[in-house]
């Protein structure tokens, strides 16, 4: 449940002026060079990891252009790793930012992508295709009932933020829109119970199955429309920042610097839905990430100024993925751990202790 | 193909998951709005075209139970059952024979279970014996029964004695043309809905039994109709990972029906085609490689090494390249750890039911493509008999006639060695 909680005291937007300092932004730009490059290496870490155990060799090979001298690890770096970690890496930044973005309008730093329903959209969707569709085994053959799963998850996730977009321009408060959210989850939610319930067992599997997450169902197919959309909503994400920082200082403050709050709102809305509406599309919804990243860039670069924020949230959140994705991928086992309980048990721990720190607990 | 194939399967395919062996039994629990309407409207048809007949056989069966051999008058000296079976290959469950009863015991009903069902046969006009509190009494031959998973249906269907059923978990998936036309005549009620069993229309029915199977759920909706005084047997021929021993199962329905002499007759003769059919695949001068399932959202669940589908495989003289696995359910495996071991295997087998060409396959995901089992037109999908409504007989009467099952694998892995053969359940997936 989402509470209109206050921000910690220790994350009020004095921090801001720490970035002002020349020194202070040479370390941040060097911490984000280091995220970048932990990303870099976490990115060729997963190509270079997997239940198919290949030598580092090989994969250097295979990258540069070479044969490998099994020509199935060319195909398993080409065909399968690589959308694998594009993936994961572009989810994992879009989910951040999506967080990012929904914390700041709601100023509430347990909003993520999932209180405006749409992840709830989204799997109403993809439980429509999933436990409804296909009955013949003729008729719908595989390619259609594949990319309607994620078109119909992405048009639930796009109904869904249409519709609180459409509350957004009636309703002033963003608490109510947080409310709003939170009750369509609700009625999504009560829908796909509905239809769970009149599924079989194995419909019933597959759903859930979505439901776990997962990085490696998407192909090169699929990556023109994956790529641009995420691209596109982070490049877009990144000259927001200022407006992002004066929401912090609350609604009315904000107005009264001169920031239309109206066209905001609804930009807002509409960015940080089309990201995570997109990843939950194609992957599932991964809804840890979205919540738990930008406190980690928050913690990390002690900061809440957003020019920041944004591109250490989206680097720490592509490395999130990608490190869970390896774990998921149980490297040299052929077996695999679902996705969405992965990020959650790296990552919450992590957050833990972050917390606990910036608090001085111990 | 021992995870069952997802009937119906939406976008999930002919997807496998872990406790494989009963996904199966669940299709008779589908809704699906639109072939419910399609369904009525077949049987608006059926009906309509149907009136010019003369009425069928009243529903109400007890007008004819005095039938062959009830005890009356009851003699305590005469046996009752002179036809008795003898089990082979099952495991599962246990008979023993008296004079005017059977006990018979379920032993492993569900997985993990720590209870067995045992089950007092009483033939009709005997009186009931004594200490045997714990057991469900049946009086057999049963007359009206409920059978909620497709796979008992052929059972009846092969000891002739389909007329016994007067209720199924849903009409839709049944592929069995007896059963299918006794559902046209208006004979059969539906029990289940979607993944829930209307246990008040059950408990109103009151049939003499209902053949189930169960998850050992607490909540179990079958617990409370055994307390209401519904004897529920919990056929638990799934469990059996041999395919003869599942096959062996036709005894367990035959305990019920009184058919034991038939049961014996039709099961030694499967028995010893699908062995003679063992001893010919072995005679196959190579072995190929061969992998099974499909992925779902990048994870393909395999069947274990020592799984229903495994062992018709080593039957058919392929070497299954998971063998190793030990288990009688499914792993769930890295699709790419399936392409790192099967990318160049010879045959690929039980795909997506969804999938009639190489195409689907492709759709669903480009990837399968580069196996070269399917490059080489060695893919074959055991969806040649799924009914309009979704049902695959594979599920229903394969089961029962493993030695067919046998047969097709043998064909499509070694085709010399039966070179007439036609393909029953299998068809290759279309280029």
């Amino acid at each position: 449940m989402l509470h209109n909680t206050p921000w910690p005291k220790s994350l009020t937007p004095k921090r801001f002026d720490q970035t002002a300092t020349v020194s202070g932004r040479l370390i941040h730009c060097g911490g984000l060079g280091l995220l970048a490059l932990l990303v870099g290496v976490g990115f060729v870490a997963s190509l270079a990891l997997g239940s198919v155990a290949i030598p580092p060799l090989e994969v250097v090979t295979v990258l540069l252009g070479g044969q490998a001298s099994n020509p199935v690890w060319g195909d398993i770096i080409w065909q399968f790793r690589l959308p694998r970690a594009l993936t994961a890496a572009a989810a994992g930044a879009a989910l951040a930012i999506s967080g990012v973005q929904l914390q700041a309008l709601f100023r509430n730093p347990l909003a993520g992508p999932s209180v405006l329903g749409i992840n709830a959209g989204a799997s109403l969707g993809a439980a429509l295709v999933v436990l409804t569709g296909s009955a013949a085994g003729y008729g719908f053959s595989g390619w259609w009932s594949q990319l309607s799963l994620a078109g119909a998850a992405s048009l639930g996730a796009a109904l869904a933020m249409g519709l609180v977009m459409l509350v957004a321009q009636r309703v002033r408060s963003s608490l109510a829109l947080l409310i709003f959210g939170l009750m369509l989850g609700y009625t999504t939610t009560a829908l796909v119970t509905i239809l769970l319930h009149f599924s079989t067992i194995e419909q019933t599997v597959a759903y859930i199955s979505w439901t776990f997450g997962s990085f490696a169902g998407v192909t090169w197919q699929q990556m023109p429309v994956l790529l641009p959309v995420i691209g596109l909503g982070l490049a877009f994400s990144l000259l927001f920042w200022r407006s992002l920082n004066l929401l912090l200082l609350g609604d009315e403050q904000a107005q009264s610097l001169g920031l239309s709050m109206g066209l905001v709102r609804l930009y807002l809305i509409f960015s940080a839905s089309l990201l995570a509406g997109t990843v939950t599309a194609f992957c599932g919804p991964i809804a840890f990430l979205g919540v738990a990243v930008p406190h980690l860039g928050r913690s990390l670069f002690r900061t809440l100024d957003h020019r920041l924020l944004l591109p250490a949230s989206a680097l720490l959140g592509a490395l999130l993925a990608l490190v869970a994705d390896a774990v998921a991928q149980l490297p040299g086992s052929q077996t695999i751990l679902p996705l969405n309980a992965v990020t959650a048990l790296i990552g919450a721990p992590i957050l833990i202790w972050l917390m606990l720190k910036q608090f001085r607990l111990f | 193909m021992d995870q069952r194939k997802v009937q119906a399967s939406g976008s999930a395919g002919g997807r496998f998951w872990p406790p494989a062996d009963f996904r199966f039994r669940r299709r008779l629990g589908k809704v699906k709005p639109a072939q419910l309407g399609l369904g009525l409207a077949l049987a608006g048809l059926v009906v309509t075209g149907c009136q010019g007949s003369p009425p069928t056989a009243p529903l109400d069966p007890s007008a004819e139970s005095t039938a062959e051999g009830c005890a009356a008058p009851f003699d305590p000296a005469v046996d009752y059952f002179p036809d008795k079976v003898e089990l082979d290959y099952a495991t599962g469950f246990t008979v023993d024979y008296h004079n005017h009863y059977k006990v018979v015991t379920i032993t492993d009903p569900w997985p993990g279970a720590s209870q067995s069902f045992e089950y007092l046969l009483v033939q009709c006009g005997a009186p009931v014996p004594t200490g045997y509190d714990q057991a469900q009494v049946v009086t057999i031959p049963v007359e009206r029964v409920v059978a909620l998973s497709t796979t008992h249906l052929p059972h009846f269907d092969q000891l002739d004695r389909v007329d016994a059923l007067v209720g199924v978990g849903q009409f839709d998936p049944i592929s069995s043309p007896r059963v299918r036309a006794k559902i046209d005549r208006g004979e059969l009620a539906e029990f289940s809905s979607g993944a829930s069993l209307d246990g008040e229309r059950l408990l109103v029915a009151a049939p003499d039994l209902v053949m189930t199977f169960s998850m050992g759920n607490d909540n179990d909706p079958y617990l409370r109709l055994i307390q209401a005084g519904v004897p529920v047997a919990f056929v638990a021929e799934y469990r059996e990972a041999s395919p003869l021993a599942r096959a062996e199962w036709l005894k367990f329905t035959a305990l019920l029906v009184n058919q034991e002499a038939l049961a014996e007759a039709q099961f030694a003769a499967i028995a010893q085609e699908y062995n003679a059919l063992v001893a010919l695949a072995q005679t196959a001068a190579a072995r190929p490689t061969v992998f099974t399932g499909s992925s779902y959202e990048g994870t393909w669940h395999m069947a274990q090494g020592e799984s229903y589908a495994a062992q018709l495989l080593r039957d058919a003289a392929a070497d299954y390249l998971w063998a190793d696995v030990p288990g009688t359910g499914s792993i769930p495996l890295d699709i790419e750890a399936v392409y790192g071991r099967a990318a160049q295997a010879d045959f690929w087998v039980n795909l997506s039911q969804d999938w009639q060409t190489q195409a689907d396959a492709i759709a669903a995901d480009p990837r399968y493509g580069q196996f070269q089992a399917l490059q080489q037109n060695r893919a074959y999908n055991n969806n040649a008999r799924v009914n309009p409504s979704g049902g695959n007989d594979f599920w229903e009467s394969g089961p029962v006639n493993p030695h067919r099952v046998l047969a097709d694998l043998i064909a499509i892995f070694h085709s010399e060695l039966l070179p007439d053969h036609e393909l029953i359940y299998y068809q290759p997936l279309l280029p």
